[in-house]
């Protein structure tokens, strides 16, 4: 007896120490290296890069115009994310697997991408417009060229993320609930506000937070909508000191970074403060309460869903399809201009592009299962563990997502430019040091959604296992995972689609031979052939959405939520 | 996906190997370079079927994506290029102000304006990229000097490169700012009229080609090259000249392998290396390789002398003044 109490005392001091080495490894260590460049520049101390930093008015600008955009696309993405999550969860709306798997797809797109196709849309040249006769005539300044635009799309691109995240935890919603104060009387209205609302306050503060941390360190919007637009914030700010500061300027760069940090830091300690007011617990993982009836609404609604779909996605893809048939930029697309020249070179020719497809699969895939099986330990002890100073250390897995890519990009280039003390061991110009800048980045995009399932899994099963003497790894296992399973596998999920289009942090760390498809399509881009980059995008939609087809085939062996698209 | 863990064991094979055997290739070069893809790689294609037996390791990336790997490079203690080829020479300016570059003094400058390399012989043009003006065939002007930019006519119709992201369009600007004709009022004769700026020269075809803004502030080729492939696009060389970027070939102070590296510069001002870049649509440095397809002959591309030292020293001010003026 006293020996299996001291196997699972060793059990938590091993899980202690994993969850201290992946934070310190993933988080720490690349911000560490970052302030080092701040304040140690060359190994003397200086304060020359912090000074430059304050004195430059336009840290000001970009610092208020970042927390503009980055408020005003959160709100809109939650909103939006949360509202579709509630219809599809709670209402019957008809050919809902359909509709979820559509929804999730732009995730994938680039940012760069969706950002070009609404520009094209609303501008003099927009193919639609025309088409209606009103379109404005060339030279027309675009509507989206301006902070408006911006928070548009911003919380165009991150309303899917909080739709996975707050879809998981209605999962959690207990039907018994639901179902009592109905039968008590109470209409709809009343049970959204006083019973899912504030049971799936986690889900949607985590949402929220995740969700504002995109959009403070988003690049690819504000670089398209905000450089016309004269509208700066602080990742374009930290482009245009790279573009022109040459070597001085890499210290700049990472207090600028350490900025966009700050702001990222201050919306999770909001969310802290937040789930932590009151208990979200809920002991059932029941069925889902009888759908509400939309009755005479429910085509409307439907039409309406539909209709942003149109919007979000098809709309994107079928300017992406016509930019990869067309011979050139600017040359009226018919069925005597069209052609497939375009995918023959990607697929055929161009031996990086088909590299790249097997790189980018093999990392999103090998970053987001990682991430998943490391979130499951660093959540627990973040949600129940007893140790106060974990709650703090777990912030600093936010940053490497906050940052622009390029940034952590080049802590990952400083950490691991020469080989690896001790070990001897050199990532530097291989495919590892892309899978290790992959892990930081994005560990926050599965730890978040699966602290949140923590927070609303009743702890007494567990701890009836534990009385019956279950070891801390057997209670994983068969508890734990498949608990908070569908929150965790949708935050794998993010990873692999976000990773999947990633461009800014690999576009440094790639050399021969380990090309991912965001540096191919940029490469492109540059060059001036958007049609082969579109043809590319294309086909990685087209790969990526096959595969979320084919996880159904196993769907019947994984626990019941785990695929998002599945009810 | 088994396939794929195999490749990364592979890979990760191969690299213990490399280790073990300290130095894979005893003729291995490592290139920087921020030419478009293909051209990357028909440049390195080229320099291996002259020089059998010399491996090349290649990054390729946009100029500011590649100096910020090569600065983080500089602050870790460990450049790994031998050799660059980078869009402008500003860029070369200050690593050659940081001791960062070799002199190559033997190189071979025969029939090479002097303007396009540096007379310490540490950097050396290889091409001439120019920036003139591209218009929209369905334009209702037809725009030949830049001045004419900011008539009332072109008012909320220009757009291009912005200087704060564009090494070449930041060389521009320093340039005419240079130059007493133009002048820094170019610039805020553009803003009067409501030019709208964007990151970089790909987007500026674009617009101009798809008729978003009828004219633009553009590189020759780019825009040459998508009116070959039958876009809607014209392109000018303004009379008063234009400015050039040359990217230019250098040999790091750091090289591993100076001998190969001095090879490839070789290559690159070459007749052979030329003529390569006549092929692959650029105006070469040496003006007896010949002109690009697109240029026909008889038409004349005035260069505008622009002083890379004086450029240099101001390019940071002129930014400021840039910012400020137009915002961003």
């Amino acid at each position: 007896m006293a020996d299996a109490a001291g196997r699972r005392r060793g059990q938590d001091h091993v899980l202690t120490a994993a969850v201290v080495a992946i934070i310190v490894v993933l988080s720490l260590m690349p911000m560490l290296r970052l302030i080092q460049e701040i304040v140690l520049p060359g190994g003397t101390f200086s304060m020359a890069a912090i000074d430059r930093g304050l004195a430059n008015p336009a840290t000001l600008t970009a610092t208020l115009n970042t927390l503009v955009v980055g408020i005003g696309g959160t709100v809109l993405a939650v909103v939006a994310g949360t509202f579709v999550a509630l219809l599809v969860a709670l209402t019957d709306m008809r050919a809902r697997n359909a509709f979820v798997l559509c929804f999730v797809m732009p995730l994938m797109i680039a940012p760069q991408v969706t950002a070009l196709a609404w520009l094209q849309l609303f501008g003099p040249a927009s193919p639609f417009l025309r088409l209606l006769g009103i379109a404005p005539p060339l030279g027309t300044r675009n509507p989206l060229y301006s902070p408006e635009g911006i928070v548009l799309l911003l919380g165009i691109q991150y309303a899917p993320l909080v739709f996975l995240l707050v879809r998981a935890g209605l999962r959690k919603l207990p039907r018994e609930l639901v179902e009592a104060a109905r039968a008590g009387g109470a209409g709809w209205g009343r049970v959204l506000v006083s019973i899912v609302l504030p049971l799936m306050t986690p889900s949607i503060v985590a949402a929220a937070a995740l969700a504002f941390v995109s959009c403070v360190g988003n690049f690819g919007i504000p670089a398209f909508l905000g450089i016309p637009a004269n509208y700066l914030v602080l990742p374009t700010l930290i482009y245009q000191r790279l573009a022109g500061g040459g070597p001085a300027a890499l210290g700049e760069v990472a207090f600028l970074s350490v900025l966009i940090g700050v702001i990222a830091m201050a919306g999770i300690v909001a969310q802290e403060a937040m789930s932590r007011r009151r208990d979200y617990r809920v002991s059932s993982t029941s069925l889902a309460a009888t759908p509400y009836r939309l009755g005479r609404w429910r085509l409307p609604v439907e039409v309406a869903m539909w209709a942003v779909i149109l919007g979000l996605l098809v709309l994107p893809l079928f300017g992406l399809t016509l930019t990869s048939l067309s011979p050139g930029y600017g040359i009226p697309l018919s069925a005597a201009t069209a052609t497939l020249a375009s995918y023959r070179f990607v697929l055929l020719e161009h031996a990086a592009s088909s590299r790249a497809f097997v790189n980018s699969l093999a990392l999103s895939a090998g970053a987001a299962a990682f991430a998943v099986a490391a979130a499951l330990p660093v959540a627990y002890v973040v949600a129940w563990g007893r140790q106060k100073w974990v709650r703090y250390v777990n912030m600093l897995v936010e940053l490497p997502y906050a940052l622009p890519g390029v940034v952590l990009a080049i802590a990952a280039l400083l950490l691991f430019l020469r080989p690896m003390p001790i070990t001897g061991l050199h990532i530097y110009n291989t495919v590892w040091i892309i899978l290790y800048a992959y892990l930081a980045r994005f560990l926050v995009l599965a730890l978040r959604p699966t602290v949140s399932g923590y927070h609303q899994v009743d702890r007494a099963l567990e701890e009836a296992a534990q009385v019956t003497g279950a070891g801390l790894f057997t209670r994983m296992r068969a508890i734990i995972f498949p608990l908070v399973a569908p929150a965790a596998m949708a935050g794998g999920l993010l990873i692999f689609m976000t990773a999947l289009s990633e461009l800014t942090v690999s576009a440094l760390l790639w050399s021969s031979g380990s090309e991912t498809i965001g540096v191919v399509m940029f490469s492109f881009e540059q060059g001036g052939d958007s049609k082969y980059a579109a043809a590319l995008s294309l086909i990685t939609v087209a790969i990526t959405f096959t595969l979320m087809l084919g996880t159904n085939l196993f769907a019947r062996h994984l626990p019941s939520g785990v695929l998002p698209w599945r009810d | 996906m088994k396939s794929v863990s195999l490749r990364l064991a592979a890979s990760q094979f191969a690299l213990a190997l490399t280790l073990a055997a300290g130095v894979a290739h005893a003729d291995t070069l490592t290139l920087y370079t921020s030419q478009p893809e293909a051209d990357a790689t028909r440049t390195v294609d080229a320099f291996k079927a002259a020089n059998p037996g010399t491996e090349v390791q290649i990054f390729r990336s946009g100029t500011s994506d590649l100096i910020t790997k090569l600065a983080a490079e500089f602050a870790a203690g460990a450049p790994q290029p031998d050799v660059l080829l980078i869009a402008d020479a500003v860029t070369m300016e200050l690593f050659k102000k940081d001791g960062r570059l070799l002199a190559y003094p033997e190189a071979d400058v025969e029939g090479i304006d002097a303007e396009a390399y540096d007379a310490e012989r540490t950097y050396f043009g290889s091409k001439l990229i120019t920036t003139g003006i591209a218009y929209n065939t369905a334009a209702a002007e037809k725009p030949a000097h830049w001045n004419d930019l900011l008539k009332a006519e072109y008012k909320d119709g220009v757009v291009m490169p912005s200087p704060l992201y564009s090494g070449a369009a930041a060389f521009m600007m320093s340039g005419f700012s240079e130059n007493g004709d133009i002048g820094w009022q170019f610039y805020e004769g553009l803003k009067a009229n409501d030019a709208v700026t964007v990151r970089g020269n790909g987007a500026v075809l674009k617009s101009v080609a798809e008729g978003e803004k009828p004219y633009g502030i553009l590189v020759d080729f780019m825009a040459m090259n998508a009116k070959a492939q039958g876009s809607p696009i014209e392109f000018v060389f303004p009379p008063e000249g234009v400015p050039a970027v040359t990217e230019p070939v250098a040999i790091m102070a750091s090289a591993k392998n100076v001998d190969g590296a001095r090879r490839f510069v070789d290559f690159i001002l070459s007749d052979e290396g030329q003529a390569l870049a006549r092929d692959m649509g650029y105006l070469p440095a040496k003006a007896s390789a010949g002109r690009p397809g697109w240029l026909p002959e008889g038409v004349e591309v005035k260069v505008m002398p622009i002083d890379i030292k004086a450029v240099a020293g101001r390019i940071e001010a002129d930014k400021e003044k840039f910012s400020a003026l137009f915002g961003g």
